[in-house]
């Protein structure tokens, strides 16, 4: 399909202004990470600092946990990510497909865990990860990851399966297969930018989070990434270069993630041949 | 096909030895008795701390001291809470300011049996914090033991512009006037003369004792005496510095003024003793501490605020782990291992006999920093400072943005500490109709079940039917619930309740009262339509710039992965940085936003973060620059599924562009959007980080809060916990009659095939 010269010349320049104003606040970031002695602000506009250093990347990797910490961040990143995905594809699937008693009231339920402004939830959750000896572990962790996520994912997932025509399974049931199957072989590979939507989601979840993160963890070498950042700061004497720097490395992995699962976004895997 | 299932073979025995370790990571033994300590000491600070933790280990062997490093508030806030859940550290460390308030709370213990009165001598006066104890008013509580003063704000300034400090606050003009310079004369200062935190009331305290006022009156008790004669002249004075003589640069907060100081572009900071050797250190500049000058009107020397620092025990802990937590406080606050923290990092001790130290006297920063102590205050430890910290916040930068006289801005602040004090001493009983609100509660979850009578008794031989549906949803939804449940109804109960400051471990119910105190307080309904206008604004523009980047890229052209890359950097770099590097690039004098507006546009600087409309603008421009990323991959995703055919039959039956993107693009991109564009508003709504961190926590003068920032202001400054309870239910109600509107109307939860 060919298009005019007028309207490749405008997607470009529409991407090429939002790519300018997405990397210009991370290029300040990075600035900041190369800047000696810790200043946030900046009286000038250089991205690359008069003096400028490595020494915060340095000390990042020689005298800070950072890598026990990206590690754990790792685990429970992973970790949600597969039980989100898991959860979120067959719940989904339920509440698309089938029409059971309490169907729309399940979905607004789920709705309604977002609704609560987290602020009044932690005094609970607290006593609730007291009273669970969960203090210390990823385990429950990765419980309130997983629900953080999911309302979203299940969601999401219920959206992607009601764009999917209900004929292919009919036609499936009709050759003989399952209903199990039909979603195994037939419903799953039609849905995978959506479970991809699901899985970085997921996965966003875990690893930008630093609250609940704060009540559960409290031994430093089970520190997930934002919270060993976090720990950089300090009202009124911040580390800003190793703040900034740590931010920076912390988007690296996610980048990377997006980059492995994008092709499945914008692959252009259509439903072919299914005709209505 | 036979590789790729090895490959889905081989995460799923990934994922199971994830479990596994999970698991296996939560047992540990070790037989030592564990000492927990939270503290806030500076990265300086905790090499020291290490080390002195190494020794007391070694000396006894039978304990185990664990540190823990928390920022001040969120020590404070996690203290408290964890103080509450039972399973808070032994110790905590800080400054004495918020003893006040850990005491009326019940959360701190007395550490006089192990203090005697000869051992308390030892100490500076001032520096052992008492109290009163409730159940004995003939016993005083000896609620810290600290190992230094800290705190104190002093004069910093630059010995290449500076020779000799100013002894008068009239020098200090003098040197500040003839050091702010316009060297390169492009009508902007390359050098200012004194930076401070200029918007945080704090600093102003200083000029305050200078002029001869105080934040309390004479009476010895804690009533607030913010609208004197003195401070009205001391903000006249504060107010001059900027206004008048142009030595303060505008838009100077902390790290502003940090910034300007350290890059040799101030000549002088007033700043703090936590600050000073880094200032020592930074290269470039020549940086030496004076104390604050006297003020010329008055004779007055500037007197600081100074806390001492230290541990304090948690109340609620086993009688041997209190012996063991204060075997290690004895330890820390000896005067050996105070004198270490002297040498390392020139702290101000708090015991008598190394205030005599030849340390002091030799060092010209410890001996600037005794003369600086001997002048100042003890900061208050009554739960009163914090209702005067906040309410003289607005005023004061309401005055400082130029919109109020320092009379009137004085009479405000001290009506508004009038208020706060009543509210945080606010005590009440609780209901004697407790059976009342039992009854009620039944009679609600009865009438519910009545009311679905029929689905319930449906719902068995429907599960028998389709047993299939109930599995597939079942695993999420007691994920989801697990966490949620007990939490919001917790939450229902504590918004019928009393619980505040002095109701902080004992609450009771008392019904409607918090509801009714939510609907009468004048600025509800305005920060409400705030609340609401940051939603709908930032949700429009995260859905409008998502599906217009998605579209752009869905279509033929080069450079797609790099464009998607760029484009997601936003979602994929931690808001915690970004929203403050936003914060600074609405500077006015230094920012990127004013000067591309200038340059390209030719518009004039704009005050960003001193107005409040432009300060909310300048909210949402972030939180839109935040959240578009999402959007555009969730419509990338949607786009996948439209079938091109659709396109090439609109485009047969002669629809041009808008008309396929109206008829074609929208209504199959409406089920994968429509959870993102409501869950979006939903969090849009909540979301207290992005204008907490680019408005530096509701400034100026708490005008960009909407009702999220509100709640916590209000649970975690006044301790109205009964009171944001009852609020959060408004704000979930709320949302919830919202979604259930828009989902019916928007028919969200229909597929579009059937």
């Amino acid at each position: 399909m060919k298009e005019s010269l007028l309207t490749t010349l405008s997607r470009h320049l529409l991407l090429l202004v939002f790519a300018a104003i997405s990397i210009y606040p991370v290029l300040t970031v990075l600035s900041i990470s190369l800047r000696p002695g810790d200043q946030l602000q900046s009286t000038d506009l250089s991205i690359i600092p008069p003096n400028w250093t490595f020494a915060a990347y340095r000390e990042l990797f020689t005298e800070q946990p950072f890598l026990r910490w990206l590690g754990n961040s790792l685990l429970v990143s992973t970790l949600v990510t597969f039980t989100g995905v898991v959860l979120a594809s067959i719940g989904g699937y339920a509440l698309s497909r089938f029409k059971f008693i309490g169907r729309q009231a399940t979905m607004l339920a789920i709705l309604t865990t977002q609704m609560f402004p987290a602020t009044m939830l932690l005094l609970p959750l607290y006593i609730l990860i007291a009273k669970l000896q969960l203090v210390d572990t990823f385990l429950g962790l990765l419980v309130f990851y997983v629900s953080t996520a999911l309302p979203f994912c299940i969601w999401q997932m219920k959206g992607f399966y009601d764009t999917i025509p209900p004929s292919l399974e009919e036609a499936a049931h009709i050759d003989g297969c399952s209903r199990a199957t039909a979603f195994w072989l037939i419903i799953l590979p039609i849905a995978v930018p959506g479970l991809v939507i699901t899985a970085l989601f997921s996965f966003m979840t875990a690893w930008s989070e630093y609250i609940v993160a704060a009540q559960v963890l409290q031994d430093r070498d089970m520190f997930t990434l934002p919270l060993g950042i976090k720990s950089f700061q300090a009202s009124m004497s911040t580390q800003w270069a190793l703040y900034a720097a740590a931010s920076l490395l912390v988007s690296l992995p996610v980048v990377v993630v997006f980059l492995a699962l994008s092709r499945y976004l914008v692959s252009g895997m259509t439903l072919g041949a299914v005709k209505e | 096909m036979g590789s790729q299932s090895r490959g889905r073979q081989s995460i799923w025995t990934l994922f199971a030895l994830g479990c596994l370790f999970l698991l296996g990571g939560c047992s540990q033994n070790d037989p030592r008795r564990s000492v927990t300590l939270w503290h806030q000491m500076v990265p300086r600070d905790r090499v020291m701390l290490d080390k002195l933790v190494e020794e007391f280990e070694a000396a006894h062997p039978e304990i185990d001291v664990r540190t823990l490093y928390k920022e001040t508030e969120e020590l404070r806030s996690g203290f408290q809470t964890a103080a509450l859940a039972g399973i808070g550290p032994e110790l905590v460390y800080g400054p004495s300011d918020v003893l006040g308030t850990f005491h009326a709370m019940g959360i701190v213990g007395d550490m006089s049996p192990w203090v005697n009165s000869e051992e308390a001598g030892e100490f500076v006066e001032g520096a052992l914090t008492y109290l009163p104890d409730p159940n004995d008013s003939e016993h005083r509580m000896l609620l810290q033991v600290p190992d230094r003063f800290g705190n104190h704000l002093a004069l910093v300034y630059n010995r290449k512009f500076i020779a000799e400090p100013p002894a008068t606050t009239a020098e200090m003009v003098d040197l500040a006037v003839a050091n702010t310079l316009d060297t390169d004369r492009d009508g902007r200062q390359d050098r200012y003369g004194l930076v401070w935190n200029f918007v945080e009331p704090f600093f102003a305290i200083p000029f305050l004792t200078g002029y001869g006022a105080w934040v309390f009156d004479e009476s010895g008790q804690p009533v607030p005496a913010l609208d004197s004669p003195e401070s009205v002249s001391a903000y006249q004075f504060i107010l001059s510095l900027q206004q008048e003589h142009g030595v303060v640069p505008r838009n100077c907060d902390y790290e502003t003024a940090d910034s300007l100081f350290k890059s040799g572009k101030a000549a002088m900071i007033i700043n703090g003793d936590w600050s000073w050797t880094d200032y020592l250190e930074t290269e470039g500049i020549d940086a030496a501490i004076a104390p604050l000058p006297v003020v010329s009107a008055t004779g007055k020397p500037m007197a600081p605020m100074i806390s001492p620092k230290g541990y304090s025990l948690n109340a609620l802990v086993s009688p041997q782990a209190a012996e063991d937590a204060m075997q290690f406080v004895q330890f820390m606050t000896s005067a050996e291992s105070q004198r270490k923290f002297m040498e390392l990092v020139r702290i101000l001790p708090s015991r008598k006999k190394l205030l005599d130290d030849p340390l002091i006297r030799e060092d010209p920063t410890l001996a600037a920093s005794k003369e600086q102590f001997d002048r100042g205050r003890i900061m208050p430890v009554d739960i009163e400072m914090r209702a005067v910290w906040d309410a003289m916040r607005p005023p004061y930068q309401t005055l400082l943005g130029g919109n109020t006289t320092p009379a009137a801005a004085a009479r405000q602040m001290q009506q508004n500490a009038l208020h706060s004090i009543e509210i945080i001493q606010q005590e009440s009983a609780g209901t004697a109709f407790l059976w009342l609100w039992q009854l009620a509660g039944l009679a609600i979850c009865g009438s519910l079940v009545f009311w679905q009578r029929e689905s319930l008794l449906g719902l068995l031989p429907d599960m028998r039917r389709q047993p299939f549906a109930y599995l597939l949803i079942a695993p999420a939804l007691i994920v989801m619930f697990a966490t949620v449940v007990f939490p919001f109804f917790y939450n229902v109960l504590l918004s019928l309740s009393n619980m505040s400051l002095h109701n902080f471990q004992e609450w009771s119910i008392v019904g409607l009262r918090n509801y009714l105190d939510v609907f009468t307080e004048a600025k509800f309904f305005g920060v409400l339509l705030k609340t609401l206008v940051w939603t709908v604004v930032n949700v429009v523009f995260h859905v409008g710039i998502g599906v217009a980047l998605a579209i752009a890229l869905n279509g033929p052209i080069r450079g797609k992965p790099l464009y998607r890359v760029l484009l997601i950097i936003p979602w994929a770099v931690p808001a915690y940085i970004t929203a403050l590097t936003w914060r600074s690039m609405f500077h006015y004098d230094y920012g990127a936003v004013n000067l591309l507006l200038g340059e390209f546009l030719g518009i004039p600087p704009l005050n960003w973060l001193g107005e409040p409309g432009l300060a909310f603008t300048a909210c949402i421009v972030a939180n839109v620059w935040l959240g578009y990323p999402f959007m555009m991959v969730i419509a990338l995703g949607g786009l996948q599924g439209i079938p091109q055919e659709l396109y090439e039959a609109a485009r047969i039956d002669g629809a041009n562009r808008w008309q396929q993107f109206r008829n074609v693009t929208l209504p199959l991109l409406k089920p994968v959007l429509a959870p993102a564009v409501v869950l979006g508003g939903i969090w849009t709504f909540n979301n207290l980080n992005v204008i907490w961190l680019v408005s530096n926590g509701g400034e100026p003068a708490d005008q960009t809060h909407i009702l999220v920032s509100y709640v916590y202001k209000a649970v975690f400054s006044f301790y109205r916990y009964g009171y944001g309870a009852a609020l959060s239910m408004v704000i979930f109600v709320l949302l919830l009659a919202v979604s259930l509107y828009s989902l019916h109307r928007t028919r969200a939860t229909e597929s579009v095939y059937t």
